[in-house]
């Protein structure tokens, strides 16, 4: 029986090649699209699903409250780690504190290689199910151990048995190596730590670090836990919730909560919203599973009309078939059987296609997705969605065509009925207004893009580098290095900062002021820098001066942006001092006093309004970047060649690496930009469907209309009239769809830029493109048909009959 | 002789806008087996309808219908289905054969929906051709054929279920006298083998191979 279907269905296939043609393409390109998607969304939430302890792992967040704003953060302080262990340690398996993940150099022999890496407590390895395969089981244990990824190891040692040998790092600290654990695979949270060291290392490494320890305002460091199994992480969160708030009554005025973040929100839902869990990731995964759902369906609508707009084609056999015996189920089952093997042809064709687009799709949404051959879940969610599509696709016209009557049928009467057609124009309507709506979104997500980027920066981004801090070798050498530097004749100008200048690593409160309104708890990004700072990175000063080495008093100078002096309420500000406020500290920091005002600058995101911030001199060393500004008359290839001469010849046991700030900037807008190119793609894919579809249907209309159109040419209608008249309904068809599609999109879309401050409008000029585009598009598609019709030579179609 | 079917002041009417009109009025009928009845009348009488309502792919709407001892009236559709796929096989007037179908597979069809197993199917099948002499032809499809052959096909389509009774739909509307003749002459083979047949016509030729002639005007029967 099914033979017999699949023979008929075949040789439909073959008779109608230009509608097989559109079905199995229209069909390939949507699933194509639909798969890749699906892969996507399964790389999104398999994120960190390798973690055996994916359900018990969490890490440790902070709430803090400024003047009503409540800001989240992964940092915490040293002394919470006593304080969980000692009141709350029955609550977990593990608490692992950690410093940041940060490059460090490591060397053996020759090589000196930088690679990313935390200092870690013992725990770290159970938690994270490290799995050694070669050394000790805890490799954490001694003071100077380190313990390497495999693909570390293989790095600095070969094939080289890399344990009990001695590393330096940062070509000060012999560290000897303890174990080797099996790399973390990507699209994991610590998939880049290349090693671990002790954490009992690093709090005798540094000062700062040492002091720490009691200091529960130095929210500088990180704790991963992970849970009992008999509690739960709301459990926990509530137990320990107030602990900071109890122990630390001078940070209880910032009204501290302490809670769990989940291992799987990590990814997912990484955003907080006043201290409120408000999303992240997890929006593409749905925008792009709403896409990727919808391109389908848009390929099914092609398959729903044009099958049943030929249905007067396949009436004859339906009834033939009941006349002869068949029962009406039987019926639907060969038809249901048809689209299935379309179908299964269509997916054959996008499995293809999928292959050969995998790369580049993965360099456009930056993944590493492999195709999962060995995964027996992909190839039953294949089967699964082969199934659902062929139903998608093919119930409607196997309840449509399987319904005729024979009687009707076979007396050669049957018409398709009067409003047999509307089902068709609605489904055109349907996917006009998905694919307007794609457009008008994708339209304005490149708006908003290009938007903030022409937002300016506030200081010359172009031919300015930074050259990060990476060795205890380069203390004390600013100055020289300066001096070296611009002899060299490759820079202009430098000077030091202790945050790169498109991000800021430090936030402090705890000042006083003259005008400092009652309780006002401020908060200011935090950063020090040389003396040139102003003149290297060409910022615009609006009152005042930079720092300057004629100036000795400068060493205890601020310079405050714009918003910093309207935030914190200070009327002429030059001259104005800004004190510690601790005035029960016997050894209080000198007064700042500020010396400049400066334009606001783009610091952290180009959508958000520029931070209030301070830049006090750097009497410290605390500088992280050299930032250079280049030679403008010279290239920037002979100007990088010079500088990394004069840094070798300084360092030479330092690799030399830098970056290009402008490029650093640019990254702010990579996420958006990943959307952006995403959904671009899809819309392509969505609009050429929907073309495609209406071909489809154009051609049909314009093959039933053929006697008509022969009759009215021969009346004296001319080609224009005939265009017109094959043309004009499905142009409606799309208006009304325009009209239904834009106002959507222009709610979503008003919504989407809701999550910026610094935001585009929705002009009108935007629905101006996307309809006229649509109209355009869609006219140049029946066209084709309309015109090949009026043009025909009308004694053929009329012999016919 | 056994009775084949009987019909009891059956009734076909249909709504034209306001109007209901009768196709078929206070047909009484009974068919015993091994008939061959001809169906006469001008267009329009009513003659295709009433082989429909027969042959169950159309139900009267008023009135009593017996088959084989059975109420087809007062059955599910379901077991009219089963009753149908037994014992009717049709032949139309415009062939009716499946054009995405070979001669083989066209004949074959039927058994397909009476769950036949396939060698036994193709037994059949292989027996159908022999008998009609188009073994040769069982590769080809409809449209390679001339219109005697192709009502052959249907012939052999609609004998292939091993019916009891044959409604045939002005079979040789389409033909040539010759090919006419011989679609005839089968017929009245196929009858003495014990085939009940009920055939429209307009031909009093053709009609007169048949055993009763029954007169239909404006759907009723007339003496
Ligand atoms: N569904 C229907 N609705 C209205 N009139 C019908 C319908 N089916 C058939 N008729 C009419 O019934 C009459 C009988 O038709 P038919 O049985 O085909 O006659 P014959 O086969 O004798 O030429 C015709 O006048 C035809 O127009
Ligand atoms: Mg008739």
């Amino acid at each position: 029986m099914l033979k017999n279907y699949f023979k008929i269905a075949f040789r439909n296939l073959l008779k109608n090649k230009v509608y097989s043609f559109i079905n199995i393409s229209g069909l390939a390109i949507g699933m194509a699209a639909t798969m890749l998607i699906g892969l996507w969304i399964y790389d999104e939430l398999s994120y960190n699903k390798h973690f055996e302890n994916y359900d018990t792992i969490a890490q440790i967040y902070q709430n803090e409250s400024n003047n009503g704003d409540t800001e989240t953060s992964e940092a915490i302080p040293r002394p919470l780690e006593f304080a969980l262990r000692e009141a709350h340690n029955d609550n977990f398996k593990h608490i692992v504190m950690s410093s940041w993940n940060f490059p460090w150099y490591l060397k053996y022999d020759e090589k000196n290689i930088n690679f990313l890496g935390s200092f870690m407590q013992e725990g770290v390895i159970d938690m994270l199910s490290l799995k050694i395969i070669n050394g000790k089981p805890n490799g954490l244990k001694d003071l100077n151990s380190i313990m390497l990824a495999e693909s570390t190891a293989e790095k600095l040692f070969g094939n080289e048995d890399p344990i009990g040998k001695i590393l330096k790092l940062s070509d000060s600290f012999e560290m000897e190596v303890t174990s080797v654990y099996e790399d973390i695979p990507d699209n994991n949270s610590f998939s880049d730590l290349e090693f671990v060291m002790p954490w009992k290392f690093y709090i005798t490494w540094q000062d700062w670090i040492r002091e720490a320890e009691d200091h529960w305002g130095n929210n500088s460091f990180q704790a991963f836990v992970q849970i009992n199994d008999n509690t739960t992480m709301e459990a926990v969160t509530n137990k320990i919730i107030n602990v900071k708030k109890e122990r630390s009554p001078e940070e209880a005025e910032f009204n501290p909560e302490i809670f769990l973040a989940p291992m799987k929100d990590w990814h997912l839902r990484d955003t907080y919203e006043n201290g409120v869990q408000s999303g992240g990731r997890i929006e593409n995964v749905w925008l792009f599973g709403i896409i990727g759902t919808f391109v389908l369906l848009l390929a099914c609508i092609n398959f729903i009309n044009l099958s049943t707009a030929r249905s007067e084609k396949r009436a004859t056999e339906v009834g033939i078939r009941k006349s002869i015996g068949s029962h009406r189920s039987q019926l639907i089952f060969q038809f249901l059987s048809e689209s299935f093997l379309i179908v299964l042809l269509s997916f054959v064709l996008a499995f293809g296609i999928v292959l050969l687009s995998l790369d580049g799709f993965n360099n456009l949404a930056a993944k590493q997705i492999v195709f999962p051959w060995t995964n027996y879940q992909f190839w039953i969610a294949s089967i699964l969605f082969i199934f659902i599509t062929a139903i998608l696709a093919g119930s409607y016209p196997a309840l449509y065509l399987s319904s005729f009557n024979p009687v009707a049928v076979l007396k050669g009467t049957f018409k398709a009925g009067k409003y047999s057609a509307l089902p068709r124009k609605i489904l055109v309507v349907a996917q006009f207004t998905v694919s307007i709506a794609l457009i008008i979104g994708t339209i304005v997500v490149i708006n908003q893009i290009q938007y903030s980027k022409d937002r300016p920066v506030g200081y010359d981004k172009d031919s300015l580098i930074q050259v990060p801090v990476m060795s205890a070798e380069f203390s004390g050498k600013k100055d020289f290095m300066r001096m070296q530097l611009i002899e060299s004749g490759a820079v202009v100008e430098m000077a030091t900062t202790s945050s790169p200048t498109t991000n800021v690593w430090s936030n402090r409160s705890g000042y006083d002021w003259e005008g400092k309104p009652e309780g006002f708890q401020e908060d200011l990004a935090w950063t020090a820098v040389s003396y040139e700072f102003v003149e290297t990175l060409g910022l615009n000063l609006i009152e005042g001066r930079g720092f300057s080495r004629e100036f000795a008093s400068d060493s205890t100078a601020v310079i405050l942006n714009e918003t910093a002096v309207k935030y914190m309420n200070i009327e002429n500000p030059i001259g104005k001092l800004i004190r510690d406020s601790d005035y029960n500290d016997p050894d209080p920091a000198p007064p700042l006093k500020i010396v400049g005002v400066i334009q606001d600058y783009i610091v952290q995101s180009p959508y958000e309004p520029v931070k209030q911030a301070m830049y006090v001199f750097d009497a410290y060393e605390n500088e992280s970047y050299y930032n250079l500004r280049m030679n403008p008359d010279r290239s920037i290839s002979d100007n990088l060649e010079t500088i990394e001469a004069v840094f070798k010849r300084n360092f030479p046991n330092v690799p030399f690496s830098y970056q290009f700030v402008d490029e650093e900037y640019g990254a702010k807008f990579r996420a958006e930009e990943r959307v952006a190119s995403l959904a671009r793609i899809f819309t392509i894919l969505a609009i050429f469907i929907s073309c495609l579809g209406l071909f489809g249907l154009a051609s049909f209309i314009a093959e039933q209309r053929t006697k008509e159109i022969g009759v009215r040419k021969v009346l004296g209608a001319s080609v224009k009239q005939l265009w017109i008249l094959l043309s004009k309904d499905f142009i409606t068809l799309v208006i009304i769809a325009l009209v239904i599609g834009s106002p959507i999109a222009y709610y979503m879309m008003s919504q989407w830029l809701q999550k910026f401050s610094y935001r585009t409008d929705i002009s009108w000029t935007v629905f101006a493109l996307a309809c006229s585009g649509a109209v355009l598009i869609s006219l140049l598609t029946v066209s084709y048909q309309a015109i090949k019709a009026a043009t025909a030579n009308p004694v053929n179609s009329l012999r016919t009959e | 002789m056994n009775i084949l079917l009987s019909l009891n002041e059956a009734t076909r009417a249909v709504n034209s806008g306001s109007n209901r009109i009768n196709l078929l009025e206070d047909i009484t009928l009974n068919v015993n087996e091994g008939e061959f009845i001809s169906l006469m009348g001008p267009s329009g009488s009513g003659k295709s309808t009433l082989l429909n309502c027969i042959g169950m792919l159309d139900s009267f709407t008023d009135g009593g219908y017996t088959f084989l001892g059975q109420p087809v009236h007062s059955m599910k559709e379901k077991n009219r289905s089963k009753l149908y796929k037994d014992y009717i096989g049709f032949v139309f007037q415009a062939y009716h054969l499946i054009d995405e179908l070979n001669v083989w597979e066209n004949i074959e069809t039927p058994l397909l929906y009476k769950n036949i197993k396939s060698s036994e199917r193709k037994a059949l099948v292989g027996d159908m051709l022999d008998r009609f002499n188009i073994v040769g032809k069982k590769d080809l499809f409809p449209r390679q054929l001339s219109g005697g052959q192709q009502q052959l096909v249907g012939i052999a389509r609609a004998l292939i279920g091993k019916p009891k009774l044959i409604l045939a739909d002005e079979p040789t509307g389409n033909l040539n006298s010759k090919q006419s003749r011989e679609i005839m002459e089968l017929f009245s083979q196929l009858n003495k083998e014990g085939v009940t047949i009920i055939q429209a016509t307009h031909s009093e030729a053709n009609a007169a191979y048949g055993s009763r002639i029954i007169n239909l005007l404006d759907g009723k029967i007339v003496p």
